[in-house]
C-alpha cells in the first residue's frame, strides 16, 4: 500500500503540470512585475533600472492618490454593507419556509451573471436621460446626474458604484451565511425560549457566535473582491468623469494599455498585490474564532 | 404549564407579524432584483424615439430588427462561440490537471505535500492584475496574444488553486479501505485515481467546474488586454466595446446586453438549487 502511494514517478506525473503552469504563467511574472516596478519601461523602450522612480511618481500622481481613495472606500463599504445586509437577510431568509429558495435564488442571480453586462446595465438605468431619472420625473423630480456629478470627498458616482456592487455580490454572503445558520442544532434555540429569552436575544447570544467562523471567511472574498473591483467601474464610467471614479484596478490598466507605461502600472500592481496581502493577513489574524459545541 | 402555553400562543401571534414584515422586505427587495432585468428587456425591444416619448409604455410593435443587429453587426454569435471554446477546454484541463494534483497531495505520501499545497495556494491571493503586464510582454513576444490558446493558458493557471484546494478535500474524506482493498487487489496507482477516486469525487468535481466555468465566462480584464482581434474576442469584451457609453442606438445595445445575459439566466433558472448549492459549498471549503 505504501509503497504504492509513494511511487515517486507516479507523484511526478500528478504534480508537474500543475506546479510547472504555476511557476511559469503566475510566479515568474509575479516576480518580473516586482523587478519591471523599479524601471523605466514602456512599449517601445527596453526597460531601465531607474531606482524608486515610479513609486515617487505615484506619490505625486493625484489620479493615484483618488484611485487609492476610491478603493479603501470600496473595501470598506463593501466589507460594512455587505456583512450588515448579508446576515440580515440570512437571518430573514431562515425564518420563514414558503418561498425561502426562491427569494433566496432571486438575490444570488446577479452573482453568477457577467459583471460587465451588469455594469453596462445600471450605467443605463443611471444615465441622465434614462432609467431612474425618467421614473424620478414622473413624481417631478429632477434626478441628479448620478454618473457625472463631482462634488465631495467621495463623489456621488462612487456611491453608485458602490450601490450596484451591494446589489451584485450581497448574495453571496447570504448564501454563505444561510449555510452556518441553518447548521445550528434547533434545540439550542428552544432552550432559550423555554428560558424567556426574547427572539432579540436569541439572535445575539446564539445565532451571531455560531455564525462567527463564517466571518473569515466572507470578510476576506469581501475585501479582496473590492480590492480586485475592475470590471464595474470600468463599464459604468470608464475612471471618469475626469478621472474622479478611477480605482487602483482600473488606473493600472489604463497606465498600463492606454498609456503603455509597463514600469509605473507595475508599480501600482505592487501596491495592489500589498494591499492583498495585508488585508487577508489582517482578516486572518484579527479574527479570533472559538469552536463551541454545538 | 398553562404559562408556557400562554408565552406560545402570545409568540405565535408575534411570529405572524414579523413574518408578514418579512415577506414584505423581501417582496420589495425581489422586485429591485427583478426590475432592472425586466427594464432591460421592455427597452431592447422598443425603437430609440418610444424610450424617450413613452418610457412606461409597452412597444407598440416588438423591435425584433435590434437583435439582429446586435447579433451580427456586435458579433455577439461569434464571441458567443468564443467564449464556449475557452471555457470548455479551461474547465477540462483545469479539472484533470487539478484533480491530478490534489490526488497527489490528499493520498499520496510524500514530504513535499504540504509545502507544494502552500505553493499552490499563494495562488489564491495573488490578484490577476499582478501579472498582466509581464505576461503581456512574454505572450506578445512568442505571438500567443490574439489567440484563444494564450487566454486559455492563465484562465488555467488562475483557477487551479481553488479546484486543487476543493478536491484535496475530497480525496481526504474518501474512506481509506476502498485504497487498501483496491492495492490488494494488485491495482496501480493510476488505475487507482482513474477508477477509485475520480468517479467517486463527482460531487466535488461538479462543484468545482461549476465555480471555474462561472468564472472564467465573466472574466473582462485578462479577455481585454490579451484579445484586440474582433473576431477571437470573448462575450464580455465584445459587450464592454459594442456598448460604448457615448454611442446613441440604444436599444440595440440593451438587445445585446439581453444576449449577452440571457444564457447565464435560463441555465440558472433550470439548475438555480444545484448551482446555488455547488457555489456555496465551494466557497465553504475554499
Amino acid at each position: 500500500m505504501n509503497k504504492i502511494l509513494s511511487n515517486k514517478k507516479a507523484i511526478a506525473v500528478f504534480v508537474l503540470p500543475t506546479v510547472i503552469l504555476f511557476t511559469l504563467i503566475l510566479f515568474v511574472p509575479v516576480i518580473q512585475m516586482i523587478g519591471y516596478s523599479f524601471t523605466d519601461y514602456n512599449a517601445l523602450s527596453k526597460p531601465s533600472f531607474c531606482g524608486l522612480k515610479n513609486y515617487r511618481t505615484m506619490m505625486k500622481d493625484d489620479v493615484l492618490l483618488t484611485a487609492l481613495k476610491n478603493s479603501i472606500f470600496f473595501l470598506l463599504f463593501s466589507a460594512v454593507t455587505q456583512q450588515i445586509i448579508g446576515i440580515l437577510l440570512a437571518v430573514l431568509l431562515t425564518n420563514i419556509k414558503k418561498g425561502r429558495n426562491t427569494f433566496k435564488n432571486i438575490i444570488y442571480l446577479p452573482c453568477v451573471l457577467s459583471s460587465a453586462a451588469l455594469g453596462l446595465l445600471w450605467a443605463f438605468m443611471f444615465n441622465p436621460r434614462m432609467g431612474i431619472n425618467q421614473f424620478l420625473a414622473v413624481f417631478g423630480i429632477k434626478g441628479p446626474l448620478w454618473l457625472m456629478d463631482t462634488k465631495g470627498f467621495i463623489i456621488l458616482p462612487m456611491w453608485v458604484i458602490a450601490f450596484v456592487a451591494l446589489w451584485q455580490y450581497v448574495g453571496q454572503n447570504m448564501m454563505l451565511y444561510m449555510a452556518q445558520i441553518t447548521g445550528i442544532s434547533q434545540d439550542l434555540y428552544e432552550a432559550a425560549y423555554v428560558d424567556g429569552a426574547s427572539r432579540g436575544q436569541a439572535f445575539r447570544y446564539i445565532t451571531l457566535p455560531l455564525i462567527k467562523p463564517m466571518l473569515v471567511i466572507t470578510l476576506s472574498l469581501n475585501c479582496i473582491g473590492s480590492l480586485k473591483f475592475f470590471d464595474l467601474v470600468y463599464n459604468m464610467t470608464q475612471g471618469g468623469p475626469n478621472n474622479r471614479t478611477q480605482v487602483l484596478a482600473t488606473w493600472l490598466y489604463f497606465q498600463g494599455f492606454q498609456y503603455f507605461k509597463y514600469g509605473y502600472s507595475s508599480a501600482i500592481a505592487v501596491l495592489l498585490l500589498i494591499m492583498c496581502l495585508a488585508v487577508t493577513f489582517l482578516i486572518k489574524k484579527g479574527i479570533h474564532v472559538e469552536t463551541y459545541e454545538a | 404549564m398553562a404559562e408556557i402555553t400562554e408565552i406560545g400562543a402570545v409568540r405565535q401571534k408575534k411570529v405572524r407579524i414579523s413574518t408578514v414584515i418579512i415577506y414584505l422586505v423581501l417582496v420589495l427587495l425581489a422586485i429591485i432584483y427583478i426590475i432592472p432585468l425586466l427594464w432591460v428587456l421592455e427597452v431592447s425591444l422598443k425603437t430609440n424615439a418610444e424610450v424617450f416619448q413613452s418610457p412606461f409604455a409597452f412597444p407598440k410593435v416588438l423591435q425584433l430588427g435590434n437583435y439582429i443587429f446586435a447579433w451580427t453587426t456586435g458579433k455577439l454569435g461569434k464571441a458567443m462561440l468564443n467564449s464556449l471554446v475557452v471555457c470548455t477546454v479551461t474547465l477540462a484541463i483545469s479539472l484533470f490537471f487539478g484533480a491530478m494534483t490534489a490526488f497527489a497531495i490528499g493520498r499520496m505520501k510524500w514530504r513535499m505535500a504540504n509545502a507544494t499545497m502552500a505553493y499552490i495556494m499563494i495562488g489564491m491571493m495573488i490578484p490577476v492584475h499582478c501579472v498582466l503586464i509581464p505576461l503581456f510582454v512574454r505572450f506578445s513576444r512568442i505571438g500567443l496574444t490574439n489567440s484563444l490558446p494564450g487566454l486559455i493558458l492563465p484562465y488555467l493557471t488562475f483557477s487551479l488553486p481553488q479546484i486543487v484546494f476543493l478536491m484535496t478535500g475530497f480525496f481526504k474524506s474518501l474512506p481509506r479501505e476502498l485504497f487498501e482493498a483496491a492495492c490488494i487487489d494488485g491495482c496501480g496507482i493510476y488505475r487507482m485515481f482513474f477508477t477509485i477516486a475520480l468517479p467517486l469525487s463527482r460531487t466535488g468535481l461538479y462543484v468545482a467546474g461549476m465555480m471555474t466555468f462561472i468564472g472564467n465566462w465573466n472574466e473582462l480584464l485578462l479577455a481585454m488586454v490579451f484579445i484586440s482581434d474582433p473576431t477571437r474576442k470573448t462575450l464580455p469584451v465584445t459587450l464592454t466595446y459594442f456598448v460604448g457609453p457615448y454611442a446613441t442606438n440604444y436599444v440595440q445595445m440593451f438587445a445585446a446586453i439581453v444576449i449577452a445575459v440571457l444564457p447565464s439566466i435560463l441555465v440558472y433558472c433550470a439548475f438555480s438549487n444545484q448551482i446555488v448549492g455547488g457555489l456555496t459549498a465551494g466557497a465553504v471549503k475554499g
